[in-house]
């Protein structure tokens, strides 16, 4: 009897392994319970109900951008504040991926691992939450943009906080279109353009082009190229905008020379330049506070060398989120290296240590600081010299680089702008983005000016 | 109204699971408390020597193998040279192929013969006296077992949870079914509990009232969904309920089954054979036979019978060492499961064939060789049927297949989440709605609905059963139950684990139900079945068959070997 016992051992080391297992499940449940029972697919917050007792969410100065009020979800008062919020606070659904109702949804409707979501409706309280942004750079920003559909990024590169987020075609969240599927107007509206759409990023790539070049061509910047508008480079013909005549390396970033900067990235070659594409954020995943945002490509393996003269001018296959082009100004801004952008401030009663919500994070250096302090000035003087000191900003000194992004088909191209402030109480880096703008010097810069005016104003009174 | 309601129905949620946890706590106590101590009641004394050895259990190997329950350091004595066995008859010497031969009295033993206090027993050149333990002086106490909580205090419990449960599920839908199937529910069990108690005269029943809180649990949660369903389930139940009588008289002379033992095999064989010829399939594993309105799954019930065929007492073990024939039963049923593509029972029965095998040999190479030819096998199959590879793509990273393979999984985990501890109300889930939820994802369904803490108890409950069937290994009145008590519950926890580690992403998803719990009729009566085993481990099971101490007038000496049991309460 005694060996039958002792030879049923292996049965209890399975039994062992069973109770192993439920304990590995359970601490598994409790660590991602939070961000499993948010998932859209979760029927019991995507079905619309769920907000009715949800938390509040306001913007940094405490204006209320939705809050529920007798089992109903309600948003601002002001519909273009409504407008121009709606990409960042989300609707009742959950078909906005990367808002905060939808990423904070269980937290925000009251998600506890004692209760999961099964508390009584009137023993729920879901936390409120502080975001970033400003309500009124929003609205200044959402009229600016008007009827264009683009994007909008203003963070403070000093401490990483998004003031102004913003993305068209959008909808009024408290009276959804009944017509949101089928009226083109609303196509695309479910999406943050900033955060999940890419594009080619133009001429706005020249700064990284100009960073590797600064970095790795001695005495490229006394480099002089005569400019005749176009020219065959690696097979295929290289154009410009208009010939520019003979340039510096400066005067090339200025007037935005395509050819001068095709000469470059041919001379650095795919490695350096995909190399500096990823430290500066290309095939990366960005991760803001948990919301992801799609992935900036920039991938020349299978480029001939005519190809890889237009990567180094944003053309080709290159892809990028306006978010990430935000991030690399600020690098050049912050002496290289970016503080990442974050757009939640606070959330009541929950300490996440995954999330570690509401401090400033650093990220990869992207240059050094002396091509970052080279690169400021060559931006500020293409501001003064070339754009116009007051046409950009009549209250802030401006640091900017514009592009006008190719997309074939016979379209107009996107306008891009760029770029950053200098000023000691309005550290504020930003980029812009208006699809089929044509010019980023003439649909771009006046949306970015109107964006970070506001947002001085708002810091400034603030102070 | 609405949210009083809601408020009242939350109050009852915090309540169940507790009220669970007291069941099982209670029935696992009361269960470890009441085992006999391992005290013997006779001795073999060597007088030469004046060596006493105690005699512990029902069937004692005796031989010169350190291993074995009475050891004789004597070089003429084989390693496993005899069992020395208890039958409610008295006591028994069998001779299991040793080459000196054992003596009764100078007697060559032939067969299995019976022995009384004052025998003496020759096994090589020692010599040895069956005594009573308190003649031999050794010491014996017939005191503090615990007294086992009564039955009726623990049904009355069950009957509190059930209709808590079905008050909430009342609450929460309105559904009158509800109220109904726990009332039936809760007349089974009482039904269950008179004929236990009164007929059969066991006097204990904790094993069976956990089986009928799983059971009850699966009931109620089925109730909320699709009361037809509750409805099979309750029937099943009862189906069970008798097979579990039926098992439990049909194995209760372990000497007896062995005599069915080709029988046995063939007919399981045969059923699961004609499953291929006539059977019927659903979702994709041709492994049911429909008989007018009824279906069952004949691969449930062969796990009965493949336990049946496995299981053997000691003697038999200590003479037959090679079990062929068990092989080759265990080869074609699995080959047939395989054939069937029902690979889900078919790992099952493979495991259950490991564990049986080395339970029965000790042979760790039998084990080897048997893992070997089924990694082959699974090779060849995979090299065969590539695609069979494809269930398992999603395992590990069901969260890039959430719209294809991993589907279930990943709705399973986030609606765990959603439940916390306590769960959002029975009825008010969202699992329910996707396929096959009240079976393969009735575990994470019962952590949306009702709370994690139920759905792990339940859980608990099945490694319970393990640790229990262990607990009373040695005690069992033969290796017979040892042997099938043991691989009837590492069956039911290695099921358990594929069914909950299957849809949490911690093991591939195989299909296979939680034993029990899951909605399914031959599933839920093949688990009773297997209940009946780890019962019959229980030496109090058969007691009403024990005399009282009465001494009996006609042969005396006869009668006081008889009376010279263990204790029994």
């Amino acid at each position: 009897m005694r060996k039958t016992r002792s030879r049923s051992f292996p049965v209890l080391l399975m039994t062992l392994a069973f109770f192993a297992g439920l304990i590995y499940f359970i601490v598994n449940l409790y660590v991602h319970s939070s961000s499993w029972s948010s998932m859209p697919q979760n029927g019991h917050l995507s079905d619309g109900t769920g907000l009715e007792h949800a938390g509040t969410i306001t913007d940094r100065n405490g204006v209320v951008l939705a809050h529920s009020v007798d089992g109903q979800r309600l948003y601002n008062d002001d519909e273009q504040i409504r407008r121009a919020c709606l990409h960042v606070v989300g609707d009742d659904s959950v078909n906005i991926g990367t808002a905060i109702q939808t990423v904070y949804r269980s937290e925000i409707s009251g998600y506890n691992f004692v209760f999961g979501l099964g508390a009584p409706k009137d023993f729920q309280n879901g936390a409120g939450m502080t975001l970033t942004i400003d309500s009124a750079v929003q609205k200044a920003a959402y009229q600016a943009l008007g009827s264009n559909r683009g994007a909008v990024v203003v963070y403070n590169y000093k401490t990483g906080e998004i003031i102004c987020l913003v993305s068209t075609p959008t909808y009024d969240p408290q009276y959804k279109p009944e017509d949101i599927e089928t009226n083109d107007a609303y196509e695309g509206a479910y999406l943050n353009r900033a955060l999940s759409s890419t594009y080619p990023p133009g001429s706005t790539f020249k700064l990284i082009t100009a960073a590797a070049a600064l970095e790795s061509i001695d005495d490229v910047e006394n480099r002089k190229y005569m400019c005749t508008g176009s020219e065959n480079i690696g097979g295929k013909e290289i154009s410009c905008v208009e010939a520019s005549g003979e340039i510096d390396f400066a005067q090339a970033l200025m007037y935005s020379c395509n050819c001068y900067f095709a000469h470059l990235s041919l001379e650095l070659g795919k490695d350096k330049m995909t190399t500096k594409a990823e430290l500066e954020g290309f095939n990366k995943n960005l991760i803001i506070d948990g919301i992801e945002t799609a992935t900036s490509k920039y991938d020349v393996t299978c480029a001939n060398e005519n190809e890889l003269a237009w990567s180094g001018v944003g053309q080709y296959n290159v892809m990028e989120t306006p978010i990430n082009m935000a991030v690399r100004s600020a690098a050049v801004a912050n002496g290289g290296t970016p503080v990442m952008p974050r757009i939640v401030r606070h959330i009541d009663g929950i300490a996440d240590p995954m999330l570690n919500i509401g401090s400033a994070k650093t990220g990869q250096a992207m240059m050094s600081p002396s091509v970052a302090q080279k690169l400021s000035d060559m931006m500020e003087r293409t501001v003064n010299e070339y754009y116009g000191k007051y046409y950009v900003s009549d209250r802030l000194t401006v640091c900017a680089k514009t592009g006008t992004a190719e997309v074939g088909n016979g379209k107009p191209a996107h306008a891009w702008v760029t770029g950053f402030s200098r000023d000691e109480d309005c550290p504020l880096a930003f980029s812009v983005i208006v699809e089929n703008g044509s010019s980023g010097y003439q649909a771009a810069i006046p949306v970015a000016s109107a964006a970070i005016n506001a947002a001085a104003d708002a810091l400034r009174s603030a102070s | 109204m609405e949210e009083t309601v809601q408020v009242l129905s939350f109050f009852l949620r915090l309540v169940e699971p507790f009220i669970a946890i007291i069941i099982t706590v209670m029935c696992f106590i009361s269960l470890r408390g009441s085992r006999r101590r391992e005290e013997p009641l006779i001795v073999l004394e060597d007088e030469q020597e004046e060596i006493g050895y105690p005699v512990l259990y029902w069937e004692n190997s005796i031989g010169r193998s350190r291993n074995s329950d009475i050891c004789i350091q004597d070089m003429t004595v084989s390693r496993d040279h005899a069992v020395l066995l208890r039958r409610n008859d008295g006591w028994f010497i069998t001779d299991t192929g040793s080459k000196s031969g054992v003596y009764v009295n100078g007697e060559k033993v032939e067969e299995r013969q019976q022995v009384a206090i004052g025998d003496r027993i020759r096994i090589g050149t020692t010599c040895l006296v069956l005594r009573r333990a308190s003649e031999a002086g050794a010491n014996v106490s017939r005191r503090n077992i615990r007294k086992s909580i009564p039955s009726p205090l623990i049904l009355a419990i069950i009957t509190l949870y059930v209709s808590v449960f079905a008050m909430q599920t009342l609450f929460n839908t309105g559904a009158m079914e509800a109220a109904i199937c726990a009332g039936a529910f809760i007349a089974e069990i009482w039904v269950f509990f008179a004929v236990s108690a009164i007929a059969f005269k066991r006097p204990n029943i904790e094993l069976e009232a956990l089986a009928m809180l799983l059971t009850g649990t699966g009931i109620m949660v089925s109730t909320a969904h699709n009361p037809r369903q509750a409805f099979v389930q309750l029937a099943a139940s009862a189906v069970g309920v008798g097979l579990y009588f039926f098992i439990l008289w049909f194995i209760e002379i372990p000497d007896r089954v062995s005599k069915w033992y080709i029988i046995i095999s063939v007919l399981s064989l045969v059923l699961l054979a004609s499953t291929l010829v006539i059977g019927t399939s659903i979702n994709g594993a041709k492994n049911w036979i429909v008989l007018g309105p009824v279906s069952i799954q004949p691969s449930e019930f062969a796990k009965i019978a493949y336990i049946f065929v496995g299981a053997s007492t000691l003697d038999v073990l200590q003479t037959k060492k090679s079990f062929t024939m068990f092989i080759a039963v265990s080869a074609l049923t699995i080959g047939i499961l395989v054939l069937m593509s029902d690979f889900g029972s078919a790992v099952i029965f493979f495991v259950t064939f490991l564990i049986i095998s080395f339970m029965r040999s000790g042979d760790i190479k039998t084990v080897i060789l048997a893992v070997t030819a089924a990694l082959l096998g699974v090779v060849i199959m995979l090299t065969v049927k590539p695609y069979i590879a494809q269930r398992f793509e999603a395992w590990g990273h069901v969260w890039e297949y959430a719209d294809s393979s991993g589907y279930q999984q990943v709705n399973s985990l986030i609606y765990s989440a959603s439940g916390g501890m306590f769960g959002v109300g029975t009825g008010l889930g969202w699992l329910q709605y996707l396929f096959a939820s009240e079976n393969d994802l009735v575990f994470c369904l019962i952590c949306e609905e009702d709370g994690c803490i139920l759905a792990l108890l339940t859980a608990a409950i099945i490694g319970g059963f393990m640790l229990y069937a262990r607990g009373v290994a040695t005690r069992a009145r033969s290796t017979f139950y040892s042997i099938s008590a043991c691989s009837a519950a590492g069956l039911l926890v290695f099921q358990a684990a594929l069914n909950i580690f299957g849809v949490t992403d911690i093991l591939p998803l195989t299909g296979v139900t939680l034993p029990f719990v899951s909605y399914g009729g031959s599933s839920l009566a093949a688990c009773w079945g297997l209940l009946a085993f780890i019962k019959a481990a229980d030496e109090r099971t058969y007691s009403r068959h024990r005399p009282k101490k009465t001494v009996s007038s006609e042969k005396p000496r006869r009668s006081t070997a008889q009376d010279e049991g263990f204790v029994e309460i």
